[in-house]
């Protein structure tokens, strides 16, 4: 391993250590931004697995969130299980979902997928809205549990295993597959990948983690109903976390999500009226100058210097 | 029988309100190939614009029709050539993200400049209804449904039979020998998608007449057109018709055969259906 | 030597003066925090509660305050938006304790925000009065710390009701439609047997999905099955497009009655001459009888309010001053700022005040009668309450092309 690898490595654990050990010197606020930044960070990457690597932008991530947070909900409120049968019962339903709804809509291809998965979003939502057990429209209320410590390392647990499970993908043949579907998926078959096979494992690996932190999400707010559930704005925000830190790298969306939710929090607490008008401008104006994300503004910086936004500039218009 | 016919009537009608909504989604997607996440919030737009002219200038909603539509022709116009023409060439996500920038942006602009409140644009003719022996069919619905096919036939009428609309169709296939061709792709370009957005204005017109407006109507009603757009095919403007009509009936029958909370699962899963089936849709070409 | 003691005596002097200017006249200031949607599409009710509290706030403070023992204190609000989004409103509440350490809570708008944002008072024993959420949801749950000014959701059509039975000629069928969310849901379900109890059958029973824009299905439905009697709990937009499109299908019941929209002006307005014949209820009227220590009585606040504001206060104004009135009294009574000992005294409140009696139930939550409104030629009359008529009602509804 080479020196500036080794400085990576240690860095990184250092970071990890003391956002572990964040909530012993820190107030309550700050822990529940922490809990709420982790979660987000957790999403952008899962997110990552399928939209970043495979090149399949999903809108229907926020399937698998409902999903985890119903599962953890039904077992502990209608089934008296404990947290983690519940967080397994999620976990189990996503990837059943992404296999069964996954082989027929990764057939689709750009917008059409974005669209499909959307509309899938809509229709569980629908769905979960009229069954009983789920508490249709009103929702479930969960048993209290009154320690934020403890969601925010399992919060912290969480996005270290997505992380390091990307990174597995950057060196491992499926994560090669993966990037080689983005790439060019015809080619990629002709080569041998079986790329439904490969599509629907990232879908459903994407789904894993988007629904434990939906199921952590749901115990911590001890509330959910369809629409806080399986809320496209959340999918969004995913979306745009990933791909403002930088999309199909290890960091990036976690830097994205960190980054955003900081800008997010702050403005919801100081200038609560504008807070989201900004928000949507900071997109906006993210998207024109830096589309490919944080991590490669930081990369290129040092070579090109401020013409990198305007270089990006004309390479995407008209 | 009476309320089956009744329901279907309702059905259609609806479906006319659904495809004028629809038409100008359908067209810059299905044209240049932009989805626009903040179509809906435009309609919103068209509607407070239609209100003002209604509250403040008394003029009927229905004869100012071409007025707001213009107007909002104006600001697409200005929007796309100011800002989406500079992620056109993007990956394709790019321009759903910048859309639902957008989309945020609008609706906040919206909520600060009109405040919460709902507003209605009332001409005393809103409420009247036309009776067919048992049947009853409202008056503005049906003259909504009217300028549903004007202007779904006027868009197809422009886009095939016109040098414009060939020059628009020939740019967004291929841009660098429409740029051979003396073409200017950034005034097309724009001048698709103002027209996209009139057309959204002219359907926020009749939205208000005939429903609620709202700074925040923008984002279902977004939804519903993706759903309308997808049924009946980006291929041909008048698959809006198509598409308007089977879900505007379809969520009629639902309601009432299965109930009133199943309507979005009727209208999605529809929508789901038709891409994994035929992506294409009910009128689109296969390839 | 002697300019540094010129200097110090100097520093002294401007430490002295800085200290004295900025010393409060009053003690330490009381604060009074909450999470309010502001933005968003809940903000059209939510900015009621906004105003009602810094209405009520400034008049209290205006007469002198809050005696704590011997002091009198201001009370100062501390409000953030939500954006109508629930968690963004349970992260505010855990600021608002945490971190802004305000003493007192009060609510937000709307029956699953009040269930969300009572975890958090309950988790931090700081106890929230909230006039904003009226599910039984809420105060089912044995929480201490949460306490309601809004009359409980299953009893909104109860005077209605009994009003229908002493109507000639005397509806005989329903038709019941609410909306899928906690409130309406509770108000259907306690509304389901007492239609029975009635004697009247409900030919339609159907929950339709919140912020529905399309009722045609339903409205034909309800004309076939020619309801008398039309019952709908709802929002404000999906009951201004039922009564739309009520019109434009021709539809008219012999009356229809809605849980919101009917007390409030721009519903009215938004309305115009359709809005007429439509009943509704109100936990509250402005009327001299409510008296009230800060305000005088309730048509006093009411014409202040309006002429401070520019509308016209419904209940949820009203609810919403209440709240920071049982706070106030709660703390006097309580002699103390400490969160317990003003939870106790809240909940064993009893005393007249501009919204009616403040007394709260076991389980937190005022029990208050609504009263039978209908929309008379643009006013608001109050139609039937506890003891009977008090107007006569419009009845029944004429053909809308016969209006």
């Amino acid at each position: 391993m080479t020196a500036s690898r080794l400085g990576v490595v240690v860095a990184v654990v250092v970071v990890v250590a003391v956002l572990a050990a964040l909530p012993l010197f820190s107030s309550d606020v700050i822990i529940q931004f922490g809990i709420n930044a982790l979660l987000l960070a957790v999403l952008a990457q899962g997110w990552n697995i399928i939209g970043g690597y495979t090149g399949y932008a999903s809108f229907g991530n926020s399937v698998f969130y409902g999903l985890g947070s119903y599962g953890v909900a039904i077992a502990m409120v209608q089934w008296n299980l404990p947290f983690g049968v519940g967080m397994i019962f999620g976990a189990a339903l996503a990837v059943a979902f992404a296999f069964l709804l996954g082989v027929p809509v990764l057939r689709l291809k750009g917008h059409y997928f974005a669209i499909a998965t959307l509309g899938l979003a809509q229709v569980m939502s629908a769905i979960v809205s009229n069954i009983g057990i789920a508490g249709q429209n009103i929702g479930l209320v969960l048993p209290p549990l009154n320690n934020d410590h403890l969601f925010y390392e399992l919060s912290l647990g969480l996005l270290v295993i997505a992380t390091l499970t990307v990174f597995w993908l950057t060196r491992s043949r499926f994560g090669f597959g993966l990037i080689a579907i983005r790439e060019n998926e015809e080619g990629a078959s002709v080569m041998g990948v079986n790329t439904t096979l490969y599509k629907v494992l990232a879908f459903a690996l994407s789904g894993v983690f988007t629904a434990l932190a939906g199921g952590i999400h749901a115990y911590w707010i001890t509330f959910l109903d369809p629409e806080s559930a399986f809320d496209i704005s959340l999918n969004v925000k995913m979306i745009i976390m990933a791909v403002f830190g930088g999309p199909g790298t290890v960091l990036g969306p976690v830097l994205g999500a960190f980054v955003l939710s900081a800008v997010s929090e702050i403005l919801s607490s100081k200038v609560t009226n504008l807070a989201g008008l900004f928000f949507g401008v900071v997109v906006v104006a993210a998207v024109v100058l830096m589309p490919r994300g944080v991590a490669d503004v930081m990369r290129q910086f040092r070579r090109t210097g401020w013409r990198y936004f305007a270089e990006n500039l004309r390479a995407h218009r008209i | 029988m009476d309320l089956l016919a009744q329901v279907l009537i309702n059905g259609v009608l609806l479906g006319g309100l659904y495809a004028v909504m629809a038409l100008g989604l359908a067209l810059v997607w299905g044209v240049l190939n932009i989805v626009n996440l903040a179509h809906g919030a435009f309609i919103m737009l068209g509607a407070y614009l239609a209100w003002h002219l209604y509250t403040y200038l008394g003029i009927d909603p229905f004869l100012g029709l071409p007025v707001t539509a213009i107007i909002m022709f104006c600001v697409g116009y200005a929007l796309q050539r100011g800002l989406l023409n500079l992620v056109v060439r993007a990956p394709m996500f790019n321009t759903l993200l910048i859309t639902f920038g957008l989309e945020v942006v609008l609706t906040y602009l919206a909520q600060l400049a009109f405040s919460a409140d709902f507003r209605t644009i009332n001409p005393p003719y809103a409420g009247n209804s036309i009776a067919l022996g048992p049947l009853v069919v409202p008056l503005a619905r049906l003259m909504a449904f009217g300028v549903a096919v004007v202007l779904t036939v006027g868009v197809w009428v422009f886009l095939l039979r016109t040098k414009l609309g060939r020059a628009i169709r020939a740019t967004a296939q291929n841009l660098v020998a429409a740029r051979l061709y003396g073409v200017e792709p950034r005034h097309l370009y724009a001048v698709t998608f103002g027209i996209g957005i009139g057309l959204a204005g002219a359907a926020g017109c009749l939205y208000g007449t005939v429903s609620q407006i709202n700074p925040y109507i923008g984002a279902t009603l977004t939804a519903k057109c993706f759903a309308i757009s997808i049924i009946g095919g980006l291929d041909n403007p008048l698959g809006v018709l198509v598409g308007g009509l089977v879900l505007g009936i379809i969520e009629s029958l639902t309601v009432l055969y299965v109930g009133a909370t199943f309507g979005d699962v009727a209208s999605f899963g529809i929508l789901v259906l038709v891409l994994i089936v035929r992506p294409s849709g009910l009128l689109g070409k296969t390839t | 030597m002697a300019h540094a003691v010129l200097r110090a005596a100097g520093a002294l002097l401007l430490a002295l003066v800085v200290t004295l200017l900025g010393a409060p006249a009053f003690a330490q200031d009381i604060v009074l925090g909450a999470s309010v949607q502001l933005t968003g599409p809940v903000a059209n009710t939510g900015r009621y509660y906004k105003d009602a509290y810094e209405f009520a706030i400034d008049k209290i403070n205006a007469a002198g305050g809050v005696k704590v023992g011997d002091t009198k204190h201001k009370l100062v609000l501390k409000l953030y938006d939500n954006q109508s989004d629930v968690n963004l409103s349970v992260r505010q509440y855990t600021q608002l304790i945490s971190q802004d350490k305000v003493n007192l809570l009060l609510g937000p708008f709307a029956s699953n925000f009040a269930l969300a944002d009572s975890a958090v008072s309950e988790k931090y024993e700081v106890p929230m009065v909230q006039g904003g959420g009226a599910s039984d949801q809420i105060f089912s749950r044995k929480f201490k710390y949460i306490f309601g000014t809004l009359a409980p959701a299953s009893n909104y059509f109860a005077s209605t009701i009994d009003m229908l039975k002493q109507l000639s000629p005397a509806p005989k069928t329903v038709a019941l439609l609410y909306a899928d969310d906690a409130f309406d849901v509770s108000v259907a379900k306690g509304t389901q047997p007492l239609i029975e109890k009635a004697g009247l059958k409900a030919v339609i029973d159907e929950r339709y999905t919140s912020n529905a824009s399309d009722f045609n299905s339903l409205l034909s439905q309800i004309k076939s099955a020619n309801a008398d009697a039309v019952l709908v709990a709802g929002h404000e937009t999906e009951i201004l497009n039922f009564v739309r499109q009520a019109k434009s299908l021709a539809a008219a019941p012999k009356m229809y009655s809605f849980t919101v929209g009917v007390p409030s002006e721009d519903f009215r307005k938004a309305l115009g001459k359709d809005a007429d014949y439509a009943f509704g209820m109100t936990a509250w009227l402005p009327s001299t009888s409510l008296k009230d220590r800060w305000f005088g009585d309730a048509v006093q606040f009411a014409a202040a309010y309006k002429a401070k504001y520019g509308y016209d206060p419904d209940y949820h104004a009203a609810s919403g001053a209440a709240d920071v009135e049982a706070l106030a009294e709660a703390i006097e009574t309580a002699g103390t700022l400490d969160p317990k000992t003003v939870r106790d005294a809240i909940a064993k409140l009893n005393f007249p005040s501009l919204y009616g009696t403040i007394a709260f139930a076991e389980n937190g939550q005022i029990s208050l009668a609504q009263t039978v409104i209908q929309v008379q030629a643009d006013k608001v009359v109050a139609i039937y309450g506890g003891k009977g008529f008090i107007e006569k009602p419009k009845y029944p509804m004429p053909a809308w092309n016969a209006r």
